[in-house]
């Protein structure tokens, strides 16, 4: 392997996107080449001032509100609503109200609910937008695993497994205190080039954790799906349980959640 | 008037393509230069999208489709007209500026730290010197798509995905040199 072949390969290398044998290969030549060496730190500060720096131009309110409206509706339910809002305003308020407050929360619960995954899911979704929407989204800025971890202690009224510490795929971020439906949650949050990923871990018990349509989630079985564009993992190893939160591609969310759900 | 059929595969389809809308506008507004035509390219695509939706193959990559659309819609709108000054051509990256001048920048720590301390604003404008296809496939990249989906989006091989990103930080790094002094 050559300078050149090696310089074609830097950036998946970093993001250790090749195989084995051949990620062995230009690692041995940047061990040996200052040339391919500096031109490795150079990709790498590129990338990282793009992902850092890059200004993001994220659609008006305007625009999403003008979408919204232009796209058709997934069921007729909400324009039946609309043509009689007049004579059923109030109690329609009075119920939404009820249904909004109580209704997530009982089919979240219910063990064995139809709709119980479907509520963990919504919730892991909830809680990745709020916690991104917080002024600040981390509680405790990132040193590594063995700095976040003990911040929790005195935090949770459990001790969050988290044996992953990121790497160059997936950095560490930090970690925060949130909830999951009625419990607490620590949240740690990894990073995907410029995608925010949220892993929520919190106690399993009484939740109604799905038992259909699994897939092998690193050691253990999880459940995968998308919804409102993000994609979620759900999965639990002994007492706890782990959501995995993200707009990454399903694919990456899965790599992540076989390295987090390794042991 | 869209057809009943194409209205069911479009509610199919769902809101989940409207959660891609900040990326898609992101890369409009890379591409047009300009708050207006990227607002109008953005509203362009999803026209796009949900007249085509029932050509949309469940369990593939929505985003990557959308870009497609995105990308399309851009080139068939604005290759007619005369480019922004503000932006850069339609051209491939000129080989000219490139590559050979590159050797001698970033070459040691002292360089490297310069282009740290570069400023949005900087980035920003050397990124928006390149040509729309060596800005669409770095922001493509950053965005996370796989060299599959990047060559779907931009219509190329998937073997020469890798060379044209090389080429584009490449020159993307050229122009950087002339804001890190």
């Amino acid at each position: 392997m050559d300078c050149e072949d090696v310089r074609l390969q830097l950036h998946e290398y970093q993001r250790g996107q090749l195989g084995p044998e051949l990620h062995r290969e230009v690692r041995a030549h940047l061990e040996r080449c200052p040339a391919c060496a500096h031109e490795d730190a150079a990709e790498h500060a590129l990338t990282e001032v793009l992902e850092r720096k890059l200004p993001q131009h994220p659609a008006s309110l305007a625009l999403k509100r003008r979408l919204a409206a232009r796209w058709p509706a997934a069921s007729p339910a909400p324009r039946v609503w609309w043509s009689g809002w007049r004579r059923a305003l109030v109690p329609a308020l009075a119920a939404a109200v009820v249904l909004a407050v109580g209704l997530p929360l009982w089919r979240a619960l219910a063990p064995g609910g139809r709709e119980g995954a479907a509520g963990m899911v919504a919730e892991a979704i909830n809680d990745h937008v709020r916690l991104l929407q917080r002024d600040r989204p981390l509680d405790v800025e990132s040193g590594g695993i063995h700095q976040v971890r003990p911040w929790f202690a005195g935090r949770l009224d459990f001790a969050p497994v988290v044996a992953f510490e990121g790497d160059a795929e997936f950095p560490l971020q930090g970690g925060a205190v949130g909830y999951f439906l009625d419990r607490k949650a620590a949240v740690f949050v990894y990073k995907r080039r410029l995608h925010p990923v949220s892993l929520l871990v919190f106690r399993a018990d009484g939740l109604p954790w799905p038992e259909r349509g699994l897939t092998p989630v690193g050691a253990v079985a999880g459940y995968a799906t998308v919804a409102r564009g993000f994609n979620v993992i759900l999965w639990r190893a002994g007492d706890l349980g782990y959501a995995l939160v993200s707009d990454v591609d399903a694919q990456e969310l899965a790599r992540l959640a076989a390295k987090l759900a390794r042991d | 008037m869209r057809s009943r059929d194409t209205g069911d595969a479009g509610a199919v389809l769902g809101r989940e393509a409207l959660a891609y809308v900040d990326t898609l506008h992101n890369l409009a507004r890379y591409l047009t230069g300009n708050e207006t035509d990227a607002e109008d390219l953005v509203q362009e695509t999803y026209a796009r999208a949900l007249k085509a939706a029932d050509q949309f193959t469940p369990g593939t990559n929505l985003k990557a489709w959308l870009f497609r659309i995105l990308r399309n819609s851009f080139l068939s709108s604005y290759r007619r007209q005369r480019a922004s000054p503000l932006v850069g051509g339609l051209d491939t990256v000129d080989p000219a500026n490139q590559g050979v001048a590159d050797e001698a920048w970033l070459r040691d720590d002292v360089e490297l730290d310069r282009l740290r301390k570069l400023v949005a604003a900087e980035i920003e404008a050397a990124l928006m010197t390149l040509s729309e296809e060596a800005r669409t496939v770095i922001l493509l990249d950053l965005e996370g798509l796989t060299e599959t989906e990047v060559a779907e989006v931009v219509g190329c091989a998937v073997g020469t995905v890798k060379s044209r990103l090389a080429r584009a930080r490449s020159a993307l790094r050229l122009r950087l040199k002339d804001y890190a002094r």
